[in-house]
């Protein structure tokens, strides 16, 4: 196989199990297995991948024939890659506090009722809860003589309640996923959480759109975080001329005292204990003291870029890796979240996320709050709902005036080229000037 | 073991523990193309396998799948403990074989799956965006085809091939962004060059857009605008599911007139699209379904489960993909209308894409978006670039009277959807 400079295979295998609630009535409570492998071949130029159901790892007459197929496909190429020396290593993974494999379904599906139920307060004409349970085997190999395996355990549910009121309709949804163990237990108060906030809206007001100070939870301005910054600081983005965070490195994009961070170890439901392609994780500094340092890299973005360190390619089971964040953060500030009030004076304040999207090219990023309150001679007023914040990556972080000490970490999925991987983000609570809020208010 | 030969064996050992069980089988192989840096980046050639069980004991449904024939009575056993915790509900069995009413058109005969041909759509789709000042910076082509399989206890037994042809293109000039796509099932109907011309025009075009101040204009949402904010609102309303459950907001408003009386939302499977179909994912026969006629709100999606649950009959509306359990969907979903009025003739901001449509409120239908490409249209033509700004509304109230439908429907997705124009919308400077 003169052809192949490189190859890796990697291999997935294990079980799903969901829980589904909706209105009391359990829908679906069951696991399902999967078992999937991705085969990477670097030829004289680039990359050819293949992705199959069930591959025998073990198995070296499998191995080399399957190598040698993406090696065929690698040979219609024509970008040029390499691969930086990156450092190996595997951490290990977090003890779980409760395996939950050792709880059965039935119990898992009392527990789920639980908190669906507690979501069913007065105004709530609909509720919903699902548990997500995984259980992945990762096997790794590669053509350097590279091997590891490890296992990781994901579990955590999401509620949802709708309320509904002279056909207004309006929800409120809460989630919470670990990497440490079984997570069910106690959590009825994010459910009946989800009933209120529901119910709240009903009576919220839609704020007028235009532009004004605004404070972010640390939920929200976690999704900021990761939408404003960290998309457009993915090294393969940088290398395509994609972001524009590209040939910005030692610039300052942000106001003195920001730390924008990723960092895989953390056990935080971004978590890896070492990344797709093999390579030892370590924490990134993308931004300190609001100075560009750095892009979060793959080996192949690093040997094309630099600025940076590797291992920071992840994968969702059968998909080849792509650079992904894993835990992305901005740091505690000194601010106390009475003194960020007091200074919005008048403005706005967001809570909680129904996502994001940015254009990293464009340097534009959109976000949705779950909900928000005016802020009024630094009170915090009437009650807002349908709220979104957009703004301009290579601004907008100029625009943070305080910084606050309470940072939390909120865990989600996060979606690019067609893979959704677990992640995790956060920030303290942030004052913004001048941030562009839509809303239909008039 | 062929598929085949397994269905049956799944189908006769389940037979002996369940009342009825039915299996979903898939296979399916596929070549994807990237485009990195305006060069052919990487070639990925992905073969897929699932199986899906489902049983059903006493109206209890119980569901598992897997990627390893080997592991085929670990799955049904699985399937059958799920079962034994779901809340038991009516059940009228699967359906038994039935006659066909209709003929899918989803499968291209002619469709290769080589690296070759999908190497090829990618030099044409970087010849399209040569016509433009602009870098390529991602993009790509995939070719795939699969079959599928759903046969049941009582008989039934369907069987289909799909293929699917996918082209897409993002450009970049300085700040300003392009993205265009396409995908059918007949790769002769992609249009490769087209494809990577328009993504370049997009770039080129939208650089040095002027601001525009707050308030409220007359808009043209292109066909991949309208499809995103109206996906994520308005089909959702149209699933029974959502409907018994209280997720709907046209619950309770069948026979009234819910949308601009032009407009009419249909599912017809037996159009050619990738989502054309003559039966569903349950072995239903499908038919054309009018949700919305002429503004007029006539029926919803069922399938099986929702159907027996609330004593409504499926409607044919169960979709799938791979090892999932089957939930409601549609197949080639169409929103149409007469054409009158060109959207375009009188000035409007014409918005080509938005971000974030993900984040509407898929209930009340409230919106705020970023919107991407936004020109100044007149007489027909794209006549000055807008900076950028968002765009804010609801989905119900914007569709409640529109200002003419577009002669350029296209599909996007399972959609086929015109150019709308809506008159005296939000817009948000900055």
């Amino acid at each position: 196989m003169a052809d192949v400079r490189y190859y890796d295979v990697r291999c997935v295998r294990g079980e799903i199990t969901h829980v589904d609630i909706d209105n009391g009535v359990i829908e679906s409570a069951g696991t399902s297995f999967f078992d999937k492998a991705v085969i990477r071949v670097l030829g004289p130029k680039g990359w050819g991948f293949l992705t199959r159901d069930h591959v025998d790892i073990d198995s070296k007459r499998e191995v080399d024939a399957l190598v040698a197929a993406a090696a065929r496909l690698a040979a219609v190429t024509a970008d040029e890659i390499d691969l930086a020396d990156a450092p190996r290593g595997v951490l290990p993974v977090p003890p779980l506090r409760e395996d939950p494999r050792d709880i059965d379904l039935e119990e898992k599906t009392r527990l789920l009722a639980g908190i669906e139920a507690a979501a069913r307060i007065e105004g709530v004409a609909n509720t919903r809860a699902r548990y997500t349970e995984g259980i992945d085997a990762v096997r790794y190999l590669d053509s350097n003589g590279n091997e590891y395996s490890y296992e990781a355990v994901r579990s955590g549910f999401s509620v949802l309640a709708i309320a509904s009121r002279n056909g207004v309709m309006q929800m409120g949804s809460e989630r919470d996923h670990i990497t440490t163990g079984f997570n069910l237990r106690g959590k009825q108060d994010l459910g009946r959480k989800a009933g209120e906030v529901a119910v709240s809206l009903l009576d919220a007001k839609i704020p007028k759109g235009g532009a004004r100070r605004a404070i972010l939870d640390p939920e929200l301005a976690g999704v900021f975080t990761h939408e404003a910054v960290g998309h457009a600081s993915e090294g393969d983005l940088v290398r395509e001329g994609a972001s524009v965070l590209g040939g910005k490195i030692g610039e300052a994009i942000g106001c003195p005292g920001l730390a924008i961070v990723d960092d895989p170890t953390l056990h935080e439901f971004g978590f890896m204990p070492v990344d797709a392609e093999g390579v030892a994780v370590e924490r990134t500094e993308i931004i300190r003291d609001g100075i560009l340092r750095s892009y979060i890299h793959n080996r192949e973005t690093l040997a094309a870029v630099g600025n940076g360190i590797a291992g920071h390619a992840r994968a969702e089971h059968g998909a080849p890796p792509i650079v992904r964040m894993s835990n992305t953060f901005i740091e505690n500030g000194d601010a106390g979240y009475d003194e960020i009030l007091a200074e919005c004076r008048d403005g706005i304040l967001l809570i909680g996320s129904r996502g994001g999207q940015v254009d990293p090219g464009r340097g534009v990023f959109q976000f949705n709050a779950e909900y928000g309150y005016l802020i009024e001679g630094g009170e915090t007023t009437d009650m807002v709902r349908d709220v979104s914040l957009s703004g301009e990556i290579l601004s907008t972080l100029h625009n943070i005036a305080l910084i606050g000490n309470d940072r939390k970490m909120s865990p989600g999925y996060c979606g690019k080229g067609g893979q959704s991987v677990p992640v995790s983000d956060g920030a303290p609570h942030l004052l913004l000037e001048n941030a562009t809020i839509g809303g239909r208010g008039e | 073991m062929n598929g085949e030969d397994l269905i049956e064996q799944v189908l006769r050992e389940g037979e002996r523990q369940a009342d009825e069980v039915e299996v979903f089988y898939y296979r399916g192989e596929s070549i994807a193309t990237e485009i990195k840096k305006g060069i052919l980046g990487t070639a990925e050639e992905s073969e897929a396998w699932s199986m899906a069980i489902r049983t059903v004991n006493d109206g209890r449904i119980g569901f598992s799948s897997t990627g390893d024939p080997d592991r085929w009575k670990e799955c049904l056993d699985a399937a059958l403990a799920s079962g034994r915790l779901a809340t038991p509900q009516q059940w009228g069995g699967f359906p038994k074989p039935a006659e066909l009413a209709g003929t899918a058109s989803s499968a291209d005969r002619d469709l290769v799956v080589a690296v070759e041909d999908a190497a090829g759509m990618v030099e044409d789709l970087l010849a399209g965006a040569a016509e433009h000042p602009v870098e390529v910076v991602g993009g790509g082509a995939s070719l795939a085809r699969a079959y599928m399989m759903v046969a049941n206890s009582t008989g039934t037994l369907y069987g289909m091939d799909r293929t699917a042809a996918s082209v897409s293109l993002e450009t970049i000039r300085e700040q300003s962004t392009g993205y265009e796509f396409d995908a059918s099932p007949f790769r002769a109907e992609l249009d490769p060059r087209s494809v990577g011309e328009q993504a370049a025009f997009l770039a080129a075009r939208s650089l040095g857009g002027r601001d525009i101040e707050t308030g409220r204009y007359d808009i043209v949402l292109s066909p991949i605008a309208a499809a995103s904010i109206i996906g994520q609102v308005l089909l959702p309303a149209l699933s029974g599911r959502n409907v018994k459950a209280g997720r709907s907001s046209l619950a309770d408003k069948v026979g009234e007139q819910v949308l601009d009386e032009s407009l009419s939302v249909y599912d017809d499977p037996f159009a050619p699209g990738l989502g054309s179909t003559a039966f569903d994912a349950e072995g239903v026969p499908t038919r054309r379904l009018v949700f919305i006629e002429q503004g007029v709100l006539r029926e919803f999606a069922y399938d099986l489960k929702t159907g027996y649950r609330y004593g409504e009959a499926s409607t044919g509306s169960a979709v799938r993909s791979g090892g999932e359990p089957p939930g409601i969907g549609f197949h080639n979903l169409f929103l149409d209308g007469p054409r009158t009025n060109e959207p375009g003739d009188e000035r409007a901001v014409w918005i080509h894409d938005v971000v974030g449509a993900h984040t509407a409120n898929p209930f009340s239908g409230d919106f705020s978006v970023e919107i991407s490409n936004p020109f100044w249209i007149e007489g027909g033509d794209l006549t000055e670039p807008i900076r950028t700004a968002m765009f804010a509304g609801n989905v119900f109230e914007m569709l409640a009277e529109i200002g003419g439908l577009g002669k350029d429907a296209r599909r996007v997705g399972r959609l086929t959807i015109p150019s709308i124009r809506l008159n005296n919308q939000q817009i948000i400077g900055k």
